[in-house]
C-alpha cells in the first residue's frame, strides 16, 4: 500500500480526516501514522474532535456516484471497494480519456472486486475533465474517481 | 501468523479489537461506514477504507465489500466482533473459502447453534439439561395438551416462527390452555404467516447465567465462568456481574460441566457463551449458544484476568491455549454497566447527538470500554449503546461500591443517558442483596419514580 507524505503530515493534525477528503487525490487508504506517535499517546489518544464540519462526509447526501461541490464540475466516485482499472484490458485503450464526452451509460472503467470485473457506468453527463486515481490502485467506497465537467 | 486484521465492526468492540491488536504487534485495518469517519477506532487503526453509506445494511452487513476490502488490504484474518456478521455462517464460510481466518468459530458450528431447535436437539443429546417441552411444533390440541401435563403447568405456548418476546402465551392450567393454545395460534398466523406452535415448561423468574467458553483448535476446551446477566429490559442486557450472586459452589461445578459439553458437542473453537435459565430452586436449562465474543466479555476477563480478546486471536493463529481448567482463577467480583444513549425517565427514548462534555472515572478497580469523546457526534444509524462502565473488587460488597463511586464521577453532557439509572439499581436494596431475577427490572420501575433518573 503507498503512503503519500499528505497523510503523514495529515496526522499530526487534529481533523485531520476533512483534510483528506478534501485532498485534490482521494487516497483509498487513510492511514494514523502510528511511526509519529509520541511515547505517551499523543495525538492519537482520544483528543476532542469538533463534530465534523456541515460539509464532512458524514453530512453527505447518499449519492454513490456524481456529486456538485464547484460550479458545474462534479465527481464519479466508487460504489463499491475494489480495484481500479482504467481499460477493459491490459493491452486496450482507456475508456475514457480528459476531454471524452459520456452520458449516463457510459461504461468509465472497471472495479474488480472479488474476481468479479464490474463495469462502473458514469451516471452523470458531461466531459471528463481529470482522472483520478491510478490504474491497478485500490479504492474505497465513495472515493473520487473521476471529475467531470457537467452539461 | 496472522500479521493484519481487519475489523468487521464498529463503535467500542472495534476499538477493543484495535487495542489487543497493537498489544500483540498485528497490523489492524478498519472498514467504516460514511458515519462513522470521526470514530476512534478508525483514527487509531493503521489503514481504514470505507465500505459504505450509513445504513448498517449499506455498510457493515456488506459481506462481498467487507471481503473485498479484505483482500485488497491483504489481511490474514477478520474479526466481526459481535452482531452484525458475527453470527452470520455464510460469512464465514466466505472468508473460509478466500483463505482468510474468520476469528471466531467454523462455520458449521455457527450454523448448528444458530437454529435454535438443532441447538437444542444437539446439547440434549449431550447430556445438557434444555427446556422440557414438545420436541418441535405440536401438530393439534391434545397433543399439545398431553405434552402441557407431562412437563408440568405453567407452560409457555411458543409460535415457531416467533422470536425476541413476540408470540408467547402462558397457560397455568388445563383450562386456561384450551384457550390461550387457540388464541397462540391465531397470533401467530396473523403475525407470522405461521401458526405453528411448540410447548415448553414456563420458568418463572429465572435467572439469565450464562456461562464464558473457550477452546483452541486441539480440542481443549474449557470455561471461564459465569455472568449473571438477570438485569434486562425487553430481552437486553443493562448489568452484568461475576460470579454470580445466586450461584453455589456445586451448582456453578454442575454448570460449568455441562457448558464445555455443550460447546464439545458443536465442536466449538474459539470464544462463545452457553446461556442458561436457572430457577429458583437451582434447576437449570441450556437455552441456547451464543458462537461470538459478546458485549459483556470484560467482567469475565476482570474476574479471572485472561484478555478474551488476545485469546481469539491466538486460537485464530492456530495455538494451543496455554492454561488448563484448573489453572483459571476466580479471585475477583465484577459488575458492569451498559451506558446507553437513552432517556430512562421518557421511557428509554434514543438521545443521538453530540457529546458536550466527557469525562470517564477511573481509579483503582474501575474499567471503561467506550470510543466516544468529546465532541464526538453520535451517529443514530446503529445501537445507542455508548459504553461499558466495569468496576472490580475483591468481593461484591467493594465491587457495588466502586460501581456506584464511578457512575458518580461519570460525566457525560449534551445528550441523556441511562448513567442515573444504574446509580438508583446500585442503591437498590433488592440488587444489593444479590435477589435480582429477569423480573427484577419491571418491579424495580414500577416502584421508581421516574424523575429519580433525571
Amino acid at each position: 500500500m503507498k503512503r503519500s507524505e499528505l497523510t503523514e503530515f495529515a496526522v499530526e493534525e487534529e481533523g485531520f480526516k476533512l483534510k483528506i477528503r478534501r485532498g485534490s487525490n482521494g487516497l483509498p487508504i487513510v492511514t494514523s501514522g502510528r511511526s509519529s506517535n509520541p511515547p505517551f499517546g499523543g495525538a492519537e489518544t482520544a483528543i476532542p474532535f469538533a463534530a465534523p464540519a456541515p460539509s464532512g462526509v458524514s453530512a453527505a447526501p447518499a449519492a454513490p456516484t456524481a456529486a456538485q461541490e464547484e460550479e458545474g464540475v462534479a465527481f464519479i466516485k466508487s460504489p463499491m471497494v475494489g480495484t481500479f482499472y482504467r481499460s477493459p484490458s491490459p493491452e486496450s485503450k482507456p475508456f475514457v480519456d480528459p476531454g471524452a464526452k459520456v452520458v449516463e451509460n457510459t461504461v468509465v472503467c472497471i472495479i474488480e472486486a472479488m474476481k468479479i470485473m464490474n463495469e462502473i457506468q458514469s451516471e452523470a453527463k458531461g466531459t471528463i475533465i481529470e482522472t483520478l486515481v491510478e490504474n491497478g490502485q485500490p479504492v474505497e467506497y465513495g472515493q473520487r474517481l473521476f471529475k467531470i465537467k457537467v452539461g | 501468523m496472522i500479521q493484519k486484521i481487519l475489523i468487521a465492526n464498529r463503535g467500542e468492540i472495534a476499538l477493543r479489537i484495535v487495542r489487543a491488536c497493537r498489544e500483540l504487534g498485528i497490523k489492524t485495518l478498519a472498514v467504516y461506514s460514511e458515519a462513522d469517519v470521526q470514530s476512534l477506532h478508525v483514527q487509531l487503526a493503521d489503514e481504514a477504507i470505507c465500505i459504505g453509506g450509513p445504513k448498517s445494511a449499506d455498510s457493515y452487513l456488506r459481506a462481498d465489500r467487507i471481503i473485498s476490502a479484505a483482500e485488497i488490504a491483504d489481511v490474514d484474518a477478520i474479526h466481526p466482533g459481535y452482531g452484525f456478521l458475527s453470527e452470520n455462517a455464510k460469512f464465514a464460510e466466505q472468508c473460509e473459502s478466500c483463505n482468510i481466518k474468520f476469528i471466531g468459530p467454523k462455520s458449521k458450528s455457527i450454523k448448528m447453534m444458530g437454529d435454535k431447535s438443532v441447538a437444542k436437539d444437539t446439547v440434549k443429546k449431550a447430556g445438557v439439561p434444555t427446556v422440557p417441552g414438545s420436541d418441535g411444533p405440536v401438530e393439534n390440541e391434545s397433543e399439545a395438551v398431553k405434552i402441557a401435563r407431562k412437563v408440568g403447568y405453567p407452560v409457555i405456548i411458543k409460535a415457531v416462527a416467533g422470536g425476541g418476546g413476540r408470540g408467547m402465551r402462558i397457560a397455568h392450567n388445563d383450562i386456561s390452555f384450551a384457550k390461550e393454545y387457540h388464541v397462540a395460534r391465531n397470533e401467530a398466523e396473523k403475525a407470522f404467516g405461521n401458526g405453528a406452535v411448540y410447548i415448553e415448561k414456563y420458568i418463572e423468574k429465572p435467572r439469565h447465567i450464562e456461562f464464558q467458553i473457550l477452546a483452541d483448535s486441539h480440542g481443549k476446551v474449557l470455561h471461564l465462568g459465569e455472568r449473571d446477566c438477570s438485569v434486562q429490559r425487553r430481552h437486553q442486557k443493562l448489568i452484568e456481574e461475576s460470579p454470580s450472586p445466586f450461584l453455589t459452589p456445586d451448582l456453578r461445578k454442575k454448570m460449568g460441566k455441562s457448558a464445555i459439553r455443550a460447546a464439545s458437542a458443536a465442536e466449538y473453537e474459539n470464544a462463545g457463551t452457553i446461556e442458561f435459565l436457572v430457577d429458583a430452586k437451582g434447576n437449570y436449562y441450556f437455552i441456547e449458544m451464543n458462537t461470538r465474543i459478546q458485549v459483556e466479555h470484560p467482567v469475565t476477563e476482570e474476574v479471572t484476568g485472561i484478555d478474551l480478546i488476545k485469546q481469539q486471536i491466538r486460537v485464530a493463529n492456530g495455538e494451543k491455549l496455554g492454561f488448563d481448567q484448573g489453572d483459571i482463577k476466580f479471585e475477583k467480583h465484577a459488575i458492569e454497566c451498559r451506558i446507553n444513549a437513552e432517556d430512562p425517565a421518557r421511557n428509554f427514548a434514543p438521545s443521538p447527538g453530540t457529546i458536550g462534555l466527557y469525562y470517564a472515572p477511573g481509579g483503582h478497580g474501575v474499567r471503561v470500554d467506550s470510543h466516544v469523546y468529546s465532541g464526538y457526534v453520535i451517529p443514530p444509524h446503529y445501537d445507542s449503546m455508548i459504553g461499558k462502565l466495569i468496576a472490580y473488587g475483591s468481593n461484591r460488597k467493594t465491587a457495588l461500591e466502586r460501581m456506584y463511586r464511578a457512575l458518580s464521577e461519570y460525566l457525560i453532557r449534551g445528550i441523556k443517558t441511562t448513567i442515573p439509572l444504574h446509580k438508583a439499581i446500585m442503591s437498590d436494596p433488592v440488587f444489593i442483596e444479590g435477589k435480582a431475577t429477569t423480573a427484577y427490572m419491571e418491579e424495580f420501575m414500577s416502584r421508581t419514580p421516574p424523575d429519580l433518573f433525571s
